[in-house]
Formats: structure tokens, sequence, C-alpha cells
């Protein structure tokens, strides 16, 4: 773990291991929580397995869609856990994904009251090294703002 | 959402070239006339003019125009947008699944 890249999401959630599964595979179920409402998700492929396809198209008014996701699951284990990137896409080809390279996993286990729920979000820098030091922030990432705060009122 | 997504790959697209960061950093210094920021790369006009444009579309900058002098100036409130951009992606897992557990918790019939 990264604390400046990366983000975890753990959960008990109170629904048996199969029902949270059959959440993240079946399209129509899918679609239902992937993206917040009033957007309206679509799932044009969720072929959940290593090498399979991720894609999504989102409308806000439910007439146009736009791509949403188009992504490559890397590691699938039936009821335990799915890990997918956005650094190859559906088609397996290298894409510059905006706004930032990421790998998903995402585990399940039993847990006394449903399942032990975990997202691990890895990212990508969002912007080179060298291109903090251009624009004048040398502190990351995480400071652009005060950096550049900083920079305008010195000089 | 799908507009804010699009926000966003705009900030990350408009930051991704140099001469558009060199202006972004001139700017932090103090907001300068088109003519003046146009001197100091070394490219034609037309072709600076582009890169203004982009930095304008994605709301990095503003311009203003006093009689024939156009202005650039720095919009801060847009560059905090790429400052809290991992805050902002825990937001969308976290929500993300508070939608997967009420789907998978609650019973059928009182789903919309």
């Amino acid at each position: 773990m990264n604390p400046d890249l990366d983000l975890v999401v753990h959960r008990v959630i109170r629904a048996p291991r199969a029902t949270v599964w059959a959440a993240w595979t079946d399209p129509d179920r899918f679609a239902q929580w992937w993206l917040p409402a009033p957007t309206v998700c679509r799932v044009d492929r969720l072929d959940v397995r290593p090498g399979g396809a991720l894609v999504t198209r989102m409308s806000d008014d439910g007439v146009d869609f736009v791509p949403h996701m188009d992504v490559t699951f890397l590691v699938v284990e039936d009821l335990e856990r799915i890990v997918f990137t956005n650094t190859v896409d559906s088609s397996w080809r290298p894409v510059p994904p905006a706004p930032v390279h990421l790998t998903a996993e995402v585990v399940l286990a039993d847990h006394a009251d449903g399942t032990d729920y975990r997202v691990v979000v890895r990212h990508g820098d969002p912007a080179s090294r060298t291109r903090h030091e251009e624009l004048g922030f040398f502190d990351g990432w995480g400071s652009v703002t005060k950096q550049l705060a900083a920079v305008a009122e010195h000089s | 959402m799908a507009q804010y997504l699009a926000e966003l790959d705009g900030v990350f697209a408009a930051l991704a070239d140099p001469t558009r960061r060199g202006v972004i950093r001139r700017l932090g210094r103090s907001p300068t006339t088109v003519g003046d920021l146009a001197r100091e790369f070394p490219m034609t006009l037309p072709s600076f003019m582009k890169h203004v444009r982009t930095l304008e579309t994605s709301g990095l900058i503003r311009t203003v125009k006093h009689g024939r002098v156009r202005t650039c100036v720095l919009n801060r409130d847009r560059l905090a947008v790429v400052d809290g951009w991992l805050a902002e992606e825990r937001r969308i897992w976290e929500e993300r699944t508070d939608r997967l557990e009420r789907l998978v918790t609650e019973p059928e019939e009182n789903r919309p």
C-alpha cells in the first residue's frame, strides 16, 4: 500500500457471498450499482474471467450514452477475488486511461454476519515527477494547489 | 457524473502538454496578456492560441478582454480538482460499495 496512491474500502455486507458475487457477475445486477443515479449504466460486456472484458457506457439522460469503462480482468477466483485494470482495454491493447491508471482488487470472504468485502485500488501516479518539477511543485501531487499559491506569492 | 468525468479528463489532458504547463506556471505568478505570454513560447501565434483555448476549455484558465487586449488568468479552483483526485476516487468507491450493499441486502420488492 502506498497511502499517496492507493485506497482501501472495507465492509461487512449482510448478505451471502454468492449474492455479492452475483451482483458483480450478472450484467443486469451490476448495472444497478456501478454508477450513481441518475446516471444510467449500460453493460456492454461483463466477462468475469482472467483476460475477460468489462465494458460499460453511461448516460445522464438515458438516451445518449458515452463510454465509461473499457478494462480487462486480470485475476478471477470464483466467489473469492476479482482483479481488473484499466491499463489495457478489453482487446488487451495498452491504453492511456484517464484520469489515472489503476488496478482494482475485490476480495470476498465469509463472515459471521455475511460477507467480508474489501476493495483495494492501486493507482499509478496521475502525472510524472517531471511534470511536477516543470510546474514548480516539489512536494508531490497531493499539494499542487498549496505549492502553486506559494509560487505565486513569492515571485 | 458523465460530465464531471469528462471535465476531469479535460484537466488532465490540458496538463499533459509542456507548453500548457508552462502557461499555468507563468500565470501562477500573475495574470498576463496573451501577447506577452506568446512571446515566451517559441511558436506561431495561431499555434499558441490553440493551447490557450485548450486551457480555457478545461477551465484551468479564463481569459478577459479589455479593448483589444486579452488577458489570461489562472483558475485556482480548477487545479484543486487535480489536487483532490485520490479523495475523489475514494468517494467514488465508497459510494459504489454503499450501492452494492443496498442492492444485495434490501428485499427485492423495496428496490426501485
